[in-house]
């Protein structure tokens, strides 16, 4: 009995000697193995009493069972502590930089203009599109702008031949959406594009560049729809908060006609260099949609009305990001168009 | 315009409104307000007399004793530099401290002379040296010999205590360059009585005479003249000169200047000849002459048909509504003149105005539109003012033509579409206060109202014209915000426009960035570009050469951008562009893709994708499958079509369903050389047919469950053969077996015999109903490698 009890002292012990793996295999075929001394134990038992066999069987088991499970234990302890030294070999600089992974931008003027197709889309909006290549008629005629005026001389306008030129306002789109709808209420619209006016190049001018018009016609649509209607716009694009003002203006198209300002982003009205000091930045024109644009379109003013805006995309974007000389977004130049490659 | 606040306080009491506050009222009611400026500037200015005046040895300087008063002590001692400077001189003085435009005077000696001031010329104020004469802009101010010593209220005196206010009028508000009416104006704005001088009927004098006006074309159609046998030519009034400097015009002479005076109070351009120097008393308006003039000012004018111009006895003597002629000027000999107030058709005197670049102030009326009563009142106020400031007399009676009895226009609003535009709820009380302060004369019935619009209102027309009114006088201060209440109406985008936010995503996703360049190009950007469809779009009138074409490719273009960056250090020049381009054959939408570089590349983790054909063929392989087109539907072949842009063996068509969608690989060595580029490898591709062909659905394939068996083989063939022939006969020989082939390998070179390649692949057999079984799959590996054999002489690599 005693034996037992000695083979099982001795086992554990050598198991919790066993530095490396190699030691405890070698203590497992020295105890568990078929030669092994608990195998021994056995054989001892064919020559015991019948009667005391199964009490020693039972305690031989016991042992077995004991030595198995601390050499278990003990293999689980080795190879987490050889894995430990595995891997502190495999001991990387983190402070490399990480793979210079290339991702691509969209232009400054398309992030600008698809923050006001989606802003206009959920409130109902679609999206609507026109050649630029353009007949004077939807440019000027349609747009209450009559043959003799100044807008209409080969000063102002690109002109392919007399009925035709390149576009000078997205106005030209919205005529073309009004002929279309024959009359028929609601529309509700915003008409992106490039547009082109003949101007020296230079910082602030540019003889192409890109405007958003929106166009809302419906019954009972009012002055104040148009107001509260850009104020929700300019809090989206400029941040919570901002004001929206009105000043008279004028516009063939649009009668009453008005200049819009917002209070200035960056100082909140406070005044500041962008805006002059005077707490408001001019953003866009606007106005109610003038009664003979609507009846040359066949709307009855009595029975309808609308508003429309015009936004410069440019302007927009150079007052979010800073931009000084519109000439940038022309250029192309990639340090610039780097400069995107991030969500706003 | 140029707006003087003095002269605008002779119509509408200012009292109380500083020129600042009626600046910001006026820009919130409409009229915008760009500048502020003051006729002279000036403090601690007072009125002296020189009492002595000595000239300081070796220089230009002189040393005076000025008296500023009646004290012991107002006795200064004052060095001037101005020749004019002398004894018994009424001058104004600046004393010490005195702030002037060009800085503040301070006490100091002067050549070892004491000097507690400077006297002053009308410059050294601020007055602007064109308004003054020669002897005025060359010394100190000589005033009155009995202007007041002592008087400190200098700038009164001299009359210039007058601010200008710069206004930009818009379009429609042309009534406002007429002083008069922009007293109205401001008395609306103001809510203050304005008053015109009582001018009316004075013209109604003289007897019947013999001057004859007639028109010989429909671009001059009415005609006010008068003429008077008599006025004394001399200086203007001080007041009147003031007034016109300050609108920013010179003074010649009574007669001269009361013609500009009145203009610029009625908005009517006008005219006075000498009625001596003209050679028939007639007066005809022609627009068929052809000719060189000179006009008033000694310069030389081209005059061809269409330009209005005035001919007296048959000979031309003025450009009509922009200039007089040279021979019928007033001058100090006038004794008679004929006063010209026409009606003169604005788009010609634009037209003519703008070619020989002569911009008057009449030219700009005439331009801007005239109101139906504006001859009558000039004329009466020309009357008015000549017999008072120029003794005229010996008038004859008024000629005219064309002149029709006016009926003054009516206008008829109501509250509820007045509110219902706006969006507010004014009161019938508000609505009649701004009509009357407009002086529309409305008259009330219940909620309806109706207005009688002052002849100068010329845009005032309908409904919406009176609401503008309303609200812009009242202020768009209190409009509510509220958005529209309408039909529901569904926002999205059309299918071509969600298609080309996907094109973007997918070129982003390449790693590409979004150019956009100008749809404008020279004859040679079209001539080397893609040909378009039908003829190229020319400018009637380009800016300039390089602006004179709508672009029909984009290639040029992106090329240039390309080649822009390369010259400003920028590497890998991966862009693309989305543009319309035009032809006589249309419209047409492009996706151009250029690459110049490395798409990726890292050094440290040593890992590049080349900006190569293959890069650009796999970015619109992908373009194209994420349109939601297979395979099958896609098609590469050869480039025979364009040798001129394109390197010819690396190069590719790429055609969508049969239909060619454009040219891809690299840009052909002598092209890029136009650029300074090398290896650029570019693609233009249409879109609108990928926006109209029908994609695939998108549909789930249910996930196979059973195991891929892979089979590489490694080939040795003719370097002719491609790797589409290869793929081909392994699908054709494969049977339904094959999931999927794949190069893996292309090797030329060692090792290889000359003229072969080597080409491995990798089959991968699967099965969707089995677990496939060697014996299944070898039957069909030995026929394809076989038909490989067969077909493309391809064998097995020992």
């Amino acid at each position: 009995m005693d034996k037992i009890t000695q083979v099982q002292d001795e086992a554990l012990a050598a198991i919790a000697a066993a530095a490396d793996p190699e030691e405890l295999q070698q203590v497992r075929i020295r105890y568990l193995g078929k030669k092994g001394m608990i195998q021994a134990l056995m054989a001892e038992m064919k020559s015991l009493p019948k009667e005391e066999k199964p009490a020693f069987g039972q305690k031989v088991n016991v042992c077995k069972q004991t030595v198995t499970e601390e050499l278990e234990k003990r293999q689980e302890e080795l190879n987490a502590g050889a894995l430990v030294q595995k891997m502190e070999k495999e001991k990387i600089d983190i402070t490399l930089p990480g793979d210079s992974i290339s991702i691509g931008t969209m232009h400054p003027l398309m992030m600008i203009q698809q923050e006001i197709e989606d802003l206009f889309i959920g409130m109902g909006y679609k999206v609507a599109e026109g050649p630029e290549v353009e007949q004077d008629y939807y440019n000027f005629e349609l747009a209450n702008i009559p043959k003799d005026h100044p807008a209409r001389e080969m000063q102002d306008t690109f002109y392919i031949d007399p009925n035709t030129l390149l576009r000078t306002h997205t106005t030209a789109m919205q005529m073309r959406e009004l002929e279309k709808a024959k009359g028929q209420t609601p529309i509700k619209l915003i008409c992106p594009g490039k547009v082109y006016r003949r101007d020296d190049d230079d910082a602030t001018h540019s003889h192409q560049f890109m405007q958003s018009e929106g166009l809302v016609v419906g019954e009972h649509i009012t002055l104040a729809d148009l107001k509260g209607t850009l104020e929700f716009m300019a809090n989206r694009m400029f941040g919570e908060g901002r004001q929206i003002r009105f000043r008279p203006s004028f516009f063939p198209f649009t009668e009453p006609s008005v200049e819009v300002d917002v209070s200035c982003p960056f100082c909140n009205g406070k005044g500041c260099s962008v805006c002059k000091g005077s707490g408001w930045i001019e953003i866009l024109g606007a106005g109610m949609v003038h009664p003979h644009v609507l009846e040359m379109n066949g709307f009855d003013p009595e029975k309808c009305s609308g508003f429309a805006f015009g936004i410069g995309l440019e302007r927009i974007a150079m007052l979010k990001y800073g931009i000084d000389d519109i000439r940038n977004f022309y250029i192309n130049d990639q340090r610039f168009l780097k400069n995107f490659d991030r969500f706003d | 315009m140029r707006l003087s606040y003095k002269w605008l306080s002779e119509y509408v009491d200012l009292s109380g409104i500083s020129p600042e506050e009626l600046a910001d009222r006026m820009t919130n009611a409409g009229l915008e307000v760009e500048g502020i400026e003051p006729m002279a500037q000036g403090t601690n200015l007072v009125i002296g007399e020189v009492m002595e005046c000595e000239d300081i040895p070796d220089t230009h300087l002189h040393v005076t004793k000025t008296r500023i008063g009646d004290g012991e002590n107002d006795v200064y001692d004052i060095v001037c530099g101005a020749p004019n400077c002398r004894k018994g001189l009424k001058v104004i003085v600046a004393l010490p401290g005195a702030q002037l435009p060009g800085g503040t005077i301070s006490a100091k000696p002067v050549r070892g002379h004491e000097s507690n001031g400077m006297l002053c010329a009308l410059y050294e104020l601020g007055v602007d040296k064109k308004y003054l004469t020669e002897y005025q802009a060359s010394g100190i101010e000589e005033l009155p010999a009995d202007a007041p010593v002592g008087c400190t209220d200098v700038l009164e005196y001299i009359g210039y205590d007058d601010t200008v206010l710069d206004v930009s009028l818009t379009p429609n508000r042309a009534d406002c360059t007429s002083m008069w009416n922009m007293a109205k104006e401001v008395g609306a704005i103001l809510e203050r009585k304005v008053t015109w001088p009582d001018y009316a009927g004075k013209a109604d004098c003289g007897e019947e005479g013999n001057f004859r006006i007639s028109s010989a074309t429909e671009k001059c159609p009415a005609f006010i003249g008068k003429a008077v046998g008599h006025v004394k030519v001399g200086p203007s009034p001080a007041w009147m000169q003031k007034y016109l400097h300050a609108a920013g015009m010179n003074s010649i002479n009574n007669v001269v200047d009361i013609s500009n005076f009145v203009m610029l109070e009625t908005g009517q351009p006008l005219h006075y000849y000498d009625l001596s120097k003209l050679p028939a008393r007639e007066i005809t308006v022609r627009d068929d002459i052809e000719m060189k003039m000179t006009a008033l000012d000694g310069v030389e004018f081209d005059i061809q048909k269409g330009d209005l111009i005035i001919t007296t006895g048959g000979e031309p003597t003025g450009i009509a509504g922009i200039m007089g002629g040279e021979e019928s000027m007033i001058d100090e000999n006038t004794k008679g003149i004929f006063i010209e107030a026409a009606s003169f058709d604005g788009v010609s005197i634009r037209r003519t105005s703008g070619r020989l670049n002569l911009i008057t102030e009449a030219a700009q009326r005439f331009t801007k539109g005239l109101e139906p009563l504006s001859m009558q009142k000039a004329v009466d106020r020309s009357v008015q003012l000549l017999k008072e400031y120029a003794e005229a007399d010996g008038f004859e009676a008024t000629v005219s033509f064309g002149i029709e009895p006016y009926e003054p226009r009516k206008v008829t609003e109501t509250l509820a579409h007045c509110n219902g535009l706006l969006g507010t709820e004014f009161t019938m009380d508000q609505i009649m206060d701004v009509l009357r302060r407009l002086d529309f004369d409305p008259q009330a019935d219940g909620e309806t109202v109706t207005c009688t619009i002052p002849s100068y209102r010329t845009d005032i027309e309908r409904q919406a014209d009176i609401d503008e009114e309303i609200i812009r006088l009242i202020g768009f201060d209190n409009l509510a915000s509220t958005l529209p209440k309408m039909e529901t109406t569904v926002g999205r985008l059309t299918p071509v426009q969600a298609g080309r936010r996907a094109v973007r995503n997918v070129m982003m996703a390449a790693g590409l960035s979004e150019i956009v360049t100008y749809t404008l190009v020279s004859d040679d950007y079209i001539r080397t570009g893609f040909r378009p469809a039908g003829d190229p779009v020319e400018l009637a009138m380009p800016m300039s050469e390089a602006r004179k074409y709508v672009r029909s490719s984009l290639i040029n273009s992106v090329l240039e951008c390309v080649q822009y960056n390369e010259a400003h250090q920028n590497s890998n020049n991966n862009f693309y562009e989305i543009s319309k381009v035009y032809s006589s054959a249309g419209e047409e939408e492009r996706l151009a893709v250029v690459l110049d570089g490395s798409l990726q590349k890292d050094m440290l983790h040593k890992y590049e994708i080349k900006g190569d054909f293959y890069a650009m063929k796999g970015i619109l392989m992908k373009l194209l499958e994420r349109m939601g087109f297979s395979g099958g539907r896609i098609q590469i072949i050869e480039n025979t079509a364009d040798a001129e842009h394109f390197h010819p063996y690396r190069s590719a068509e790429i055609l969508l369903d049969k239909k060619p969608l454009g040219i891809f690989g690299e840009i052909h060595p002598l092209f890029a050389k136009k650029f300074s580029l090398k290896n650029v490898v570019y693609a233009e591709i249409s879109l609108d047919p990928i926006f109209a062909a029908k994609a695939a659905r998108l549909r789930f394939k249910p996930l196979n469950r059973f195991p891929a068996v892979e089979r590489d083989i490694a080939l040795v063939a003719d370097s002719p053969v491609t790797a589409k022939q290869m793929l081909e006969t392994i699908r054709k020989a494969g049977s339904k077996l094959i999931q999927n082939t794949e190069v893996f390998d292309v090797y030329e070179g060692e090792h290889v015999e000359a003229g072969k390649k080597s080409v491995a692949l990798r089959i991968t057999y699967r099965s969707d109903d089995h677990t496939l079984k060697d014996e299944e799959i070898a039957p069909v590996h030995e026929a394809i490698i076989k038909a490989l054999k067969d077909k493309l002489h391809a064998e097995l690599r020992s």
